[in-house]
């Protein structure tokens, strides 16, 4: 990191804690960061927070890893055969632009007030972007590189396990990338409007009881764990694709 | 019997729409074993068309095309092709990508080990085994490509204008090497390009096609001994020879 990375979030915190230790604003408005560090220790101690991000990252993982594995697996079929992708097609753009908040009242009334309802849910935040990208980077893959594999001697099984998934890999991890962002969007929203626990629940119940500071706990929260999963996403991604370079797929996916 | 038989070979391309290109029209040619045979002519003459044939990526409209006295009916790894864009597998190695024949083939991991070796020494790639495509310089990633195609080793090379992207000096030094590879390998090669003193100093043959529609124009037999040194372009018999085939293509381009 430059060091100049670090002057502004520093100067930004030094500044707030100022005008929280002289009451320049009402705490109950902005709290001083070192009033929401306490509070964060606190959540912390009591287990409390905890509990709202395990959780949160249970819903999460599990409707994000169902989302990428129906996006991966349906996207190569579709990438592959034109003819499923045409048949499918209509109803991807029918589901597509409903926001998944919206979809929460009939989830809950099909899957009820559990974690079934919000799993459903991110699953349809984090399936799209996986979808359409391995769609688009299995068709995008370059005819002559499969013709020259062909040439080479490779089968249809072998073209698509040496040539076609590797050449569209790096489109398929950016997708997987992207709705790791869109999932987080997702379980705040749905925790806030229909959930007894999770980070986007600390945040309503917060606001209920006007504890600021603990409001600020779950921002933070959320900010970081976002931060973190993109940064994991990105490694994996790096590392796969040099995992990938040097091995043959054989076997492999 | 010859390696490689054109008899009357045509090929239409149709756009999907009703409108037809006549790409190659009674095309014929024949060619022996370990001949070194060169295709020159306009653009959009049929040149990649013919390799492509050749390649069993494309099949004729009518005519025949015969391999080793079988009609070519699909790409096959005896006949190998090397494009222009040398078409390299990014997540490959340089070692990976020139196994690839080999691995798809189903060979054992110790043959495979030797042939790819041998043809890295072949074609002078030792110590770059390790990188990556997007690490070799043009003429190196059209080492690989060779090498990647000789892996199989083929009967028949076709190389479409494989030295067209490389800057002059690489290029003149990637004919010789060719020569030299061909001459310890000496497999068949169909070598298009769009430069005559290259076709003349490197072929056994120099085929002139003609366009509208393709067709062989003329065939010129080139004399010179082997092994050739790039000196021999400034000889008399060369530079005349050479702008024969000059006088022919700049008549069809009239
Ligand atoms: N796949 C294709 N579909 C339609 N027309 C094609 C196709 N490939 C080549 N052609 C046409 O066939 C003719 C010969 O093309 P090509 O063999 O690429 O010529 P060259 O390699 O000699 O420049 C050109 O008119 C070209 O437009
Ligand atoms: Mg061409």
């Amino acid at each position: 990191m430059k060091r100049g990375n670090v002057i502004s979030p520093i100067a930004l915190f030094g500044i707030w804690e100022l005008v929280g230790r002289l009451e320049l604003v009402d705490p109950l408005f902005l709290p001083a960061p070192t009033a929401i560090l306490a509070e964060a220790w606190s959540l912390a101690r009591s287990g409390e927070l905890f509990i709202h991000i395990g959780v949160s990252l249970y819903r999460v993982g599990m409707g994000y890893g169902m989302g990428a594995l129906v996006g991966v697996s349906l996207g190569i079929l579709m990438g592959w055969s034109k003819r499923l992708e045409e048949y499918l097609d209509p109803l991807i753009e029918m589901i597509r632009p409903i926001s998944p908040l919206a979809l929460l009242p009939l989830m809950i009334l099909w899957f009820g007030m559990g974690d079934g309802s919000k799993v459903i849910i991110i699953f349809k935040a984090s399936l799209f972007p996986v979808l359409l990208n391995t769609i688009a980077g299995v068709k995008g893959v370059d005819i002559k590189l499969i013709q020259a594999a062909q040439t080479l001697g490779a089968n249809p099984g072998q073209v698509f396990r040496r040539v076609v998934l590797p050449a569209s890999l790096p489109t398929i991890l950016t997708g997987l990338r992207i709705s790791t962002a869109l999932a987080m969007l997702a379980i705040v929203g749905v925790e806030m409007l229909a959930a007894e626990s999770g980070l986007g629940y600390l945040l309503v119940e917060a606001e209920h009881v006007f504890d600021t500071p603990k409001m600020f706990v779950g921002l933070l929260v959320l900010g970081a764990l976002g931060y973190l999963w993109d940064r994991l996403a990105r490694v994996a991604q790096n590392r796969i694709l040099v995992w990938h370079k040097e091995t043959t797929l054989e076997g492999k996916i | 019997m010859p390696l490689i038989d054109a008899r009357n070979v045509s090929k239409v391309f149709g756009d999907g729409q009703g409108e037809n290109t006549t790409a190659l029209d009674d095309f014929n040619l024949v060619v022996v074993e370990k001949e070194f045979v060169s295709i020159i002519g306009p653009s959009g003459c049929g040149k990649s068309t013919f390799l492509l044939l050749l390649a069993g990526l494309e099949l004729v409209t009518s005519g025949d095309l015969l391999l080793d006295g079988q009609p070519v009916n699909g790409p096959d790894p005896g006949h190998a092709i090397v494009f222009q864009e040398y078409l390299l597998f990014p997540w490959r190695t340089v070692w990976k990508n020139i196994e690839f024949g080999p691995e798809v083939r189903g060979a054992p991991k110790n043959k495979r080990a030797e042939v790819v070796s041998k043809y890295i020494k072949l074609v002078g790639l030792e110590g770059v085994e390790g990188r990556y495509p997007h690490e070799l310089s043009g003429g190196m990633k059209q080492r690989v490509a060779i090498a990647r195609a000789l892996a199989n080793e083929p009967k028949v090379i076709l190389m479409d204008e494989p030295f067209g992207s490389l800057d002059a000096l690489t290029r003149e030094n990637m004919q010789v090497e060719l020569l030299r590879i061909w001459q310890e390998n000496r497999c068949t090669v169909i070598f298009v390009t769009h430069s005559i003193e290259e076709a003349v100093f490197l072929s056994d043959r120099l085929v002139v096609m003609g366009t509208h529609p393709g067709r062989v124009k003329k065939i010129f037999p080139i004399p010179f001994p082997r092994p050739r040194k790039r000196e021999i372009i400034s000889s008399a018999d060369f530079v005349a020879l050479a702008a024969g085939v000059k006088g022919l293509i700049l008549e069809e381009e009239k």
